[in-house]
């Protein structure tokens, strides 16, 4: 009874079961929508941080081994598994950091420990980082380079390790100074095959030899050739570098540096006598930084400045470029890395600083536990680091993965080695391995900005126009046929436009500039002509042109003046400049012209956009009320009339977000660009000129980006700049077209 | 069964056969008109009197809008449309190649079912017609805007607030300032499309008082469904059906004295 009664109030179980997983269908479809687009929003981000993360400095292990003299210099193993340190005794000893699973070893154990020179050495030097060599200098002018070296062995798939050394020239000492005078202060660098010596002697005098490398054509044995000289400057030297590549020799005294050039034969010639600036303070050591085209002064006040050499009317020189504080008490010793532009200061109170030139980052600063470091060492890896500090070794774990990116270094000027000025510049790699990536995200967002603008110049005149004429003055049945087909083309795969955008409309543009431009101002000009005169036709005749009847004749008028631009083409070519347009542009005009430039991508891009633009649009102009229009053309309004002020009016906010959705795919768009760009990453509003966009430039160097590196990374974060620009777009076409919409709306 | 009786004030009864062109707005003659294949209007003849506000009634379907629509040439925008026979405003044929629909609309203004503001200001809207012809000076558009408001009996709301959006006003609000935005360009003929059918009944007596103010200046030709309307407002009524014109008289004497069958059938309430 009880229940036949409620049966006649409630649904049936069976419609409230559809009713209720429709409604929880949906809701869980757009919830996964949501979440899947802040997984990848997140995503982004978690592969991004890493490069904004400071350096960290984690005590690993500490330890002493026997003392042999003062340490003049430390090293350490590529696995950072064993260390090195030269004393001013001549002794090399090797010893182990870890206990690495195929060598049974204590940190702090003695590996290795020779002396490599036979008598007390008077002075050493120690080649560029990734060079690896080592010199001592004899009292009686000569020279011993010896080079750290390491054996592996695999046993069972465990590598073990053996400590050796190697002796350049055999145990024979290189002679430095013919005299035989003893060598106070001694340089040395190798550029694979000759070497240059550079030495103090003890009477001040300073000599060089340059070992020119012959390779003998008979037995194909490099030989190497003395080159002796000697050059003599009033004052005591403070310090001799010579750069890796042997052309230069740097002489510094007090504050003044004198750069020699040397020739290929080992003579010398001055070129440039640098005067620090006192602000800086007195200078108290000076390095050559990674890929040795940049000098860094370490001062009395705590600063290191950067200087490199720049092209200037007298050719290269020296100059001041910038600065680090990089303590408050003098810098004493400037550690450069293996390959990277990070280098660590050691100040006269031991305190430890990590900086990167380019991108003028102070990645770290202080006493790592407390410990106040004489001397330090980095591996070649950049991980551990090695401080020698009152008699004891510490290690650390050194944590510095992307030392070259910083916020403002994407999105500012840098002024990179060698460049005269400062500058955005994307260029992530090249042949060379002493190349430093520039990582500026200016020229590819600029890029997409571009490409974007040259689109939709395109795009919005002839999508807005079209989707205006097909809701508001094509016949129903023509538009039946007109919008779809419009709208396939949207469904055109990108990468056929591109490829034809590239292989054939790119030729065509060259080959027809003049026909090309006439066209884009003559076919408008004429449409606008036509219509003039059509409205200047008598009453009667003006009745016959109703309802697209005009069109008909405006379309073949179109093709004839298109047809004229493009045959009249190598006529003006000839008669106005010269028969080569492009020429004339490069040569007269002095204007950059590229094949594949801007005016093909917009022509190109534009068709892909055309469709998105004309749908949205033709949807709002179609969608406005008949009654609006019908009340304004009751008011004696024309049917242009009534478009430019009601109608339009009226569908402002669909037409805005056509625009907009436009623009979002022309800023994401990739294919096209890719192909039909040249993906030069340069900055310039240039038509002739092309660009690299963000989405290109992914889809270019992903491929080619190792996992995990700091040119990954920045990838990602080109991704995350595409996403946040689509994401701004979209969010200000809807705030607009929100508010379009409470204003325009109608009833 | 409803018995009609003529409540507005009647001027005197003209003989709608023969009216001096003094006294002629308009004259349809052997008026027809196709939808595609459909017949929409069978050989319409009739004069429409100055100064008078003439009504068509007719249940629905029988072509009195579409009349309406013909004469200040609306129709045109329906594609399938096509016309025949003659509307003649001063001796000349508003079909004939030479005449230029949307002048042609400036001198016979038309109004609609459903209130249609522009998505503009109050004033904006009533000086639409204006700017369209070129009038941009200030203070003629400010004369323009108050006479017509006040010829729309809509002044006195609206005074203080004309920039306001005119979608803020109510829906009687909306169709008085439609009118006054026709009534702005001072056309000869003024067409109101069943004008008061989405409007309340308070709403609705304002726009027929208003309906009967306005045939002083203005040619007034009314379609509605609504006898009672037609009986209140009208000098002279015609009675459509099935797209024919069964008959056109004096309102007091069609509603009275019907001539038709068809006519007594319809406004006692037989069908309709």
């Amino acid at each position: 009874m009880a229940k036949a009664k409620s049966g006649d109030f409630g649904a049936s179980n069976y419609r409230l079961f559809k009713d209720r997983a429709a409604r929880w269908g949906v809701t869980l479809g757009g919830i996964l929508v949501l979440i899947t687009l802040l997984l990848i929003f997140f995503y982004l981000l978690y592969v991004v941080e890493p490069i904004f993360r400071g350096v960290s400095v984690d005590a690993k292990r500490d330890f002493t081994i026997p003392k042999d003299g003062e340490v003049v210099t430390l090293g350490i193993e590529e696995q950072s598994e064993i260390g090195y340190q030269f004393t001013d005794t001549g002794v090399l000893s090797f010893f182990a950091l870890e206990s690495p699973p195929g060598n049974n070893w204590q940190p702090g154990e003695i590996l290795l420990r020779e002396q490599v020179v036979p008598t007390t050495p008077t002075s050493f030097t120690a080649t560029q980082p990734q060079n690896n060599r080592y010199a001592y200098g004899t009292a009686d002018g000569k020279a011993q380079v010896v080079e750290p070296k390491f054996r592996n062995r695999f046993v069972a798939g465990i590598r073990s390790t053996t400590p050796y050394i190697e002796y350049v020239n055999g145990h024979d000492l290189i002679t430095v100074d013919r005299e035989g005078r003893a060598l106070t202060q001694l340089a040395y660098e190798y550029d694979g095959e000759s070497m240059l010596f550079a030495a103090v002697t003890a009477d001040g005098t300073v000599v060089t030899n340059y070992l020119e490398a012959a390779r003998n054509f008979l037995t194909d044995e490099v030989e190497l050739k003395e080159n002796f000289n000697s050059l003599n400057l009033t004052g005591p030297v403070d310090q001799l570098e010579v750069t890796p590549n042997l052309r230069q020799l740097l002489i510094r005294q007090g504050n003044r540096l004198h750069v020699y050039d040397v020739s290929t034969t080992g003579k010398l010639s001055e070129r440039q006598i640098i005067s620090v600036d006192r602000r800086l303070g007195d200078v108290t050591t000076m390095q050559l930084l990674a890929g040795a085209s940049s000098i860094l002064f370490g001062h009395s006040s705590g600063i290191v400045s950067q200087w490199f050499e720049i092209a200037e009317e007298e050719g290269r020189r020296y100059q001041y470029i910038r600065e680090f504080k990089a303590a408050d008490s003098a810098i004493q010793e400037i550690i450069p890395e293996y390959y990277r532009r990070t280098f660590y200061t050691v100040s006269a109170e031991g305190e430890l600083g990590v900086f990167h030139t380019t991108s003028q980052a102070d990645l770290y600063r202080g006493k790592p536990d407390q410990i106040s470091a004489e001397r330090v060492v980095i591996d070649p890896r950049a991980n551990t680091l090695l401080m020698y500090s009152g008699g004891k070794y510490h290690s650390f774990n050194l944590e510095n993965e992307h030392p070259e990116v910083t916020w403002s270094g994407l999105w500012q000027e840098v002024w990179y080695e060698g460049y005269p000025e400062p500058e955005y510049v994307w260029q992530s790699t090249s042949g060379s391995d002493d190349f430093e990536p520039k990582f500026s995200l200016v020229p590819i967002s600029f890029g997409t900005i571009k490409a974007a603008a040259y689109a939709m110049l395109f795009a919005v005149p002839i999508g807005l126009a079209a989707a205006v004429y097909t809701a508001y003055f094509m016949s129903p049945g023509v538009r039946k046929v007109v919008k779809p087909t419009v709208e396939i083309m949207e469904a055109l795969p990108t990468v056929i436009l591109g490829f034809l955008a590239g292989l054939w409309l790119a030729p065509v543009i060259e080959n027809y500039l003049p026909g090309i431009i006439a066209t884009i101002i003559l076919v408008p000009s004429a449409i606008v002509l036509f219509a003039l005169l059509a409205s200047n036709l008598p009453q009667r005749l003006r009745n016959q042109f109703t309802d697209g009847r005009a069109a008909l004749i405006l379309l073949p008028l179109v093709a004839l003046v298109g047809w004229f631009s493009f045959s009249m083409s190598p006529i003006v070519e000839d008669w106005l400049f010269g028969g080569n347009v492009r020429e004339y542009i490069t040569n007269e005009l002095g204007i950059t012209f590229d094949q594949r430039n801007s005016l093909v991508v917009g022509i190109a891009m534009g068709f892909a956009v055309i469709p998105t633009i004309f749908s949205i649009a033709e949807d709002a102009v179609f969608s406005v009320p008949k009654h609006l229009s019908n009340g304004s053309l009751a008011l004696g309004a024309t049917t242009w009339q009534t478009l430019t002020k009601v109608v339009l009016l009226t569908a402002s906010p669909g037409i805005f977000s056509a625009v907009m959705m436009g623009l979002g795919r022309a800023v994401g768009e990739t294919m096209i660009v890719l192909m039909a760009t040249g993906n030069t990453p340069i900055m310039d509003w240039n038509i002739f000129e092309g660009m690299r966009t963000l989405s290109a430039n992914i889809a270019v160097e992903m491929p080619e980006s190792e996992v995990g590196s700091s040119h990954y990374r920045i990838l990602f974060l080109a991704a995350f700049v595409l996403f946040i620009f689509t994401f701004a777009f979209n969010t200000v076409a809807e705030v607009v077209r929100q508010r379009l919409r409470d204003k325009y709306s109608s009833m | 069964m409803i018995s009609v009786t003529p409540t507005s004030s009647q001027a005197e009864v003209l003989d709608l056969e023969n009216l001096t062109a003094e006294q002629t707005a308009l004259e349809i003659r052997n008026l027809n008109l196709h939808y595609g294949e459909a017949q929409a209007l069978y050989d319409i003849s009739m004069n429409i009197p100055k100064n008078r506000v003439t009504a068509f009634i007719g249940p629905s379907g029988c072509g009195k809008s579409t009349l309406l629509r013909c004469i200040n040439r609306m129709n045109d925008l329906v594609e399938i449309a096509r016309t025949s026979g003659e509307i003649r405003l001063h001796e000349k044929n508003i079909y004939d190649k030479d005449v230029d629909a949307a002048a042609l609309r400036r001198r016979i203004g038309m109004v609609f079912q459903r209130p249609n503001p522009f998505p503009k200001s109050i004033y904006e809207n009533v000086v639409y017609g204006m700017r369209l012809q070129g009038v941009n000076d200030r203070r003629t558009l400010d004369e323009v805007v108050e006479r017509s408001l006040k010829g729309a009996a809509l002044w006195e709301e609206v005074k203080d607030r004309l920039n306001a959006s005119a979608f803020g006003l109510s829906g009687g609000q909306q169709q008085r300032l439609v009118i006054a935005r026709a009534i702005a360009i001072e056309p000869e003929v003024l067409l109101l499309d069943e004008p008061t059918s989405a409007l309340d009944p308070i709403s609705t007596l304002t726009i027929e008082e208003l309906i009967t103010e306005l045939k002083s200046k203005y040619t007034v030709v009314i379609v509605t469904h609504n006898m009672q309307q037609a009986a209140r407002v009208s000098d002279q009524t015609a009675f459509m059906y099935m797209g024919k014109l069964i008959e056109y008289a004096d309102t007091n004497t069609l509603f009275t004295t019907p001539e038709k069958k068809q006519t007594e059938d319809y406004i006692t309430g037989r069908y309709g």
